[in-house]
């Protein structure tokens, strides 16, 4: 694994970089998102978190889920185009989880992609995902992640 | 040459209009259609939802519907407010360029610090208080709150002019006193308002004057007056046919009773000590707290200030968080004990949930 500034990349993710978010491809062929260590870090303690529902379709890069942290309130950006076939329901009642284990029990959802192959062509995975975070770090003057 | 950024007024609004406005400016904003801008706003009668709210929790909807005052959700974060005639809204459109970073809370402390020293050219001592307020001598003045999208953010916040209290403990759901006289006063000792403190209602041009100069000095800009676009309104037209609807106002909902009021009272050597508080059953969470009593607290404003720092607090952090806030400050409270204010809300918060009340 990955640690760039302290924050954690999973080599076997793929990574969209500029909207920092994860997927993973599953074997039955279904991705889940997520966000990175790094966004967590950027919005501080989550406070609230609203995934689509089941059923909806979401479009490359837009909205899958709406995080609050602060007092701000943003999108989380799917990485893939596809359906939403399941919610993690236990943010609900512990959205910091995505603060602590982004990459685990804070996944957010699971979709059904629709063009897998073309979508993850963009995306960047192993050691060009960790420097391409670690070029975005130094330009947005962040000092790390806390352990 | 100093960058050029737009200030614009778009005046007295319904809900809807100006929460669709939000959306159309942020997205314009987001997709380099327009210049980072200040707006000036006003909203006719409103209650106004933070973005994950729910309106059954958070206000009173049966005195909101007798008396016309329009509910809509923000597309902004933070808690539920009472907003009227009464108040100034101002809001930032910005790129994150603007601010240099990408810290979001830092981001949000230096746009209030901007805004505080905006609001003290006009004759008293704002200042922010984390995470999201500006106050005066512990009284909130201005409650803030922001959104983003992509390398785009909106901040937002309020300004109480001339503002009735009163009616805010009405339209929200607040664990203030039962008696309206109390729980007016004890309000009164919480939040602030330009006109009480200066004696004199100010003038709006001058506030909107103070704000605009003191986001220049602070972004090192200058701002010119203008116009919404077109682009804004084809973008403001598409918002509004989302946002003034139920399914938009309804987005979250969650029953009243899973967000009870609890109190609990105890004697101790330095008085008596009560506090009410709205608790949120899904998250275990404390949302926010109300301390009365007859004791004897200096200064008055470590009341406010607890009161701020407890909010959305857990359980299990609780008395870690009292005792963190009042070994930070100095406050005389005679015989009361930091571990007095940790007995009282852990008494609260342990009544069986058959006997809360919603």
């Amino acid at each position: 694994m990955a640690s760039v500034k302290g924050c954690n990349f999973p080599d076997d993710l793929y990574y969209n970089v500029g909207n920092n978010v994860w997927v993973r491809r599953e074997a039955d062929g279904s991705v889940v998102i997520g966000m990175t260590a790094y966004a967590a870090a950027l919005a501080g303690r989550i406070v609230s978190c609203t995934p689509k529902k089941v059923g909806r379709s979401i479009e490359l890069n837009k909205s899958a889920v709406t995080v609050e942290s602060g007092k701000w309130v943003g999108p989380v950006k799917s990485p893939v185009a596809g359906e939403v076939v399941a919610v993690n329901n236990a943010l609900a009642s512990a959205p910091a989880t995505i603060n602590s284990d982004p990459y685990g029990s804070g996944w957010m959802v699971r979709l059904k992609p629709g063009n897998w192959d073309a979508d993850s062509a963009a995306l960047v995975t192993g050691t060009a995902a960790a420097s391409a975070f670690e070029a975005k770090m130094t330009a947005e003057g962040f000092a790390g992640c806390q352990s | 040459m100093s960058e050029m950024w737009r200030v614009i007024d778009t005046g007295l609004r319904p809900a809807a209009q100006n929460i669709a406005l939000n959306r159309a400016l942020l997205e314009a904003r987001q997709a380099e259609e327009i210049p980072s801008t200040l707006r000036f706003l006003r909203f006719a009668p409103s209650a106004l939802l933070g973005y994950h709210q729910s309106a059954e929790q958070e206000l009173n909807l049966d005195y909101c519907r007798a008396h016309n005052i329009a509910i809509q959700r923000r597309i902004t974060g933070g808690g539920a407010i009472y907003f009227d005639e009464t108040q100034l809204g101002w809001e930032l459109y910005l790129h994150k360029r603007d601010v240099g970073t990408a810290d979001m809370q830092a981001i949000a402390k230096r746009i209030c610090h901007a805004a505080a020293t905006a609001i003290s050219a006009l004759g008293v001592d704002a200042r922010y208080r984390p995470r999201n307020d500006i106050e005066v001598d512990g009284r909130k003045i201005s409650g803030t709150g922001g959104a983003f999208d992509g390398d785009a953010l909106l901040y937002q916040g309020t300004l109480l002019i001339d503002f009735d209290v009163g009616k805010m403990l009405r339209v929200l759901r607040i664990p203030a006193e039962k008696s309206s006289d109390k729980a007016i006063a004890s309000a009164r000792e919480r939040v602030a308002n330009l006109k009480d403190l200066l004696g004199r209602r100010p003038d709006l041009a001058l506030i909107r004057n103070n704000l605009t100069e003191a986001f220049e000095s602070e972004f090192g800009v200058e701002f010119h007056e203008g116009d919404l676009t077109l682009t804004e309104h084809a973008r403001y037209r598409i918002a509004l046919a989302e946002i003034d609807t139920h399914d938009w106002i309804n987005l979250v909902r969650r029953p009243a009773s899973d967000m009870p009021v609890y109190e609990a009272a105890q004697k101790f050597a330095g008085g008596t000590l009560r506090v009410s508080l709205t608790y949120d059953r899904l998250k275990h969470r404390i949302r926010q707290a109300w301390f009365t009593g007859d004791i004897f607290v200096s200064p008055r404003r470590a009341i406010a200030d607890l009161e701020a720092a407890l909010r959305d607090t857990s359980v299990e952090r609780l008395e870690h968080n009292i005792r963190t806030f009042f070994a930070g400050r100095q406050a005389d409270m005679l015989s009361l004990t930091p571990d007095d204010f940790v007995a009282v809300m852990q008494l609260a918060v342990k009544q069986p949930i058959a006997a809360s009340s919603s």
